[in-house]
């Protein structure tokens, strides 16, 4: 890794660890500074856009962190049921050990979710991407566009992982029905 | 710290003053708008203004009181509790009215696709809603967190109490809930981060999501089932 990009992860890397640490609040860019070991105008250089900047990085690194773990606990299975089988099941047991995040969500919901929103769509074209590529290789019911059907799933699949709501996702009995019975009902054939 | 009456008459602390709109039920939840007296009705209004202006934590009591053209004093005697206090009041009033205009939809419905795509097209109107816009990009904060993680439970549950009534019309007892949880996460989400699949503004893509995803896993209960008056 090169110089400039090693010094970057290890600012970004000490923002997060300020943020788990002593909370979103008070995480300035003295702090991570410090916590990093590199001077203040260092930071301010890898991030002119200030204390917003940094904190919008951290926060996008772990987002990305996770789905790359995400990922690996799912596999490549070849059908879409799978995936989204999978994907709530390892998505919502993620979640909940997420010790930082659990942590966060507590004290500091109001500093932490609008960060969270600002990557969403991101995370949502690549959950998008990952169905479709699936879709294409099912047989739809008449009438489903694939990006269109590709588009909401990836949305519920990452609201049941946010909340299960009504259902009971414990239980796989469960996890099929509104996998199977509800989510794709309308998208794939007989 | 402000209370609320639960539904067993016990007092309990309501930070928010919005437990009274799911623990009191459907009809609670929309007094604070149908009941709203005429000086509500106008603070409520102005201070909607004012939000849609300058948001939250630049719109004063008596930026509100101006804008409603009432005195300061006729302000402050209505609402003891101040800035807070009011802003609680907008929100259950507006909360009321969305209630309401989402049952007054429901109610019109002659069969489930209709009924999804009334509610659905009515609960994404507040994509044009000036005050809840001006908030939801410039202070985020206030907005977005009520939506996330376990904080959606309490929209879940409420959009249930809501559409139950009108779901029963259509649909068997233990299919309620799943297709209410399913509606409202649907609306919060196209609300939330738009995408040219759903246009919020634009019935007709509404009608095919619901046609398309929605009819096929809720039905095999196409027909109505029998309300009471014909039965023989």
């Amino acid at each position: 890794m090169g110089e400039v990009e090693e010094t970057r992860r290890r600012i970004v890397a000490a923002a997060y660890a300020c943020m788990a640490r002593d909370g979103i609040a008070s995480t300035t860019l003295d702090a991570t500074a410090r916590e990093a070991g590199v001077a203040r105008a260092t930071v301010y250089r890898y991030f002119p856009g200030g204390r917003d900047e940094l904190i919008a990085a951290a926060v996008t690194d772990q987002v990305a962190a996770f789905f790359a773990r995400l990922r690996e606990d799912v596999g490549d299975p070849q059908d879409v049921t799978a995936l989204l089988e999978r994907g709530l099941v390892a998505g919502r047991r993620r979640l909940a050990e997420h010790e930082v995040l659990q942590h966060v969500l507590q004290v500091e919901a109001d500093r932490l979710v609008p960060q969270l929103a600002s990557v969403m769509p991101i995370v949502m074209g690549v959950l998008r991407d990952e169905i479709a590529a699936r879709l294409v290789r099912e047989r739809l019911r008449p009438g489903v566009a694939v990006g269109e059907a590709a588009d909401l799933l990836a949305r519920m699949m990452l609201s049941f992982m946010g909340t299960s709501g009504c259902w009971d996702l414990d239980d796989p009995a469960e996890v099929r029905r509104l996998v199977r019975g509800q989510l794709l009902a309308g998208v794939l054939a007989d | 710290m402000p209370v609320t009456a639960a539904a067993d008459g016990t007092r309990r602390a309501d930070p928010t003053g919005t437990a009274g709109c799911v623990s009191a039920g459907v009809d609670g939840a929309m007094a604070p708008y149908l009941q709203a007296d005429e000086l509500t009705t106008r603070l409520v209004a102005a201070a909607l203004r004012c939000i849609a202006r300058w948001g939250v934590a630049k719109t004063s009591l008596d930026d509100i009181a101006r804008e409603a053209g009432v005195g300061r004093a006729t302000v402050y005697r209505a609402v003891p509790g101040g800035k807070d206090r009011l802003l609680q009041l907008v929100l259950r009033h507006e909360i009321g009215r969305l209630y309401h205009e989402i049952d007054t939809e429901l109610a019109a419905a002659d069969d489930l696709a209709d009924l999804l795509t009334r509610g659905l097209a009515r609960a994404l109107s507040v994509v044009d809603h000036p005050a809840l816009g001006y908030l939801a990009q410039h202070e985020p904060e206030l907005v977005l967190p009520h939506f996330a993680f376990h904080r959606l439970d309490r929209v879940l549950a409420a959009t249930t109490e809501l559409c139950r009534p009108h779901l029963a019309r259509f649909l068997p007892d233990d299919a309620v809930a799943p297709a209410a949880d399913w509606v409202a996460r649907i609306v919060v989400t196209y609300a939330m981060h738009r995408s040219s699949a759903l246009d919020p503004h634009d019935i007709t893509s509404i009608r095919r999501l619901v046609r398309s995803y929605l009819l096929p896993a809720l039905t095999p209960h196409p027909s109505p089932l029998p309300s009471p008056q014909e039965q023989p």
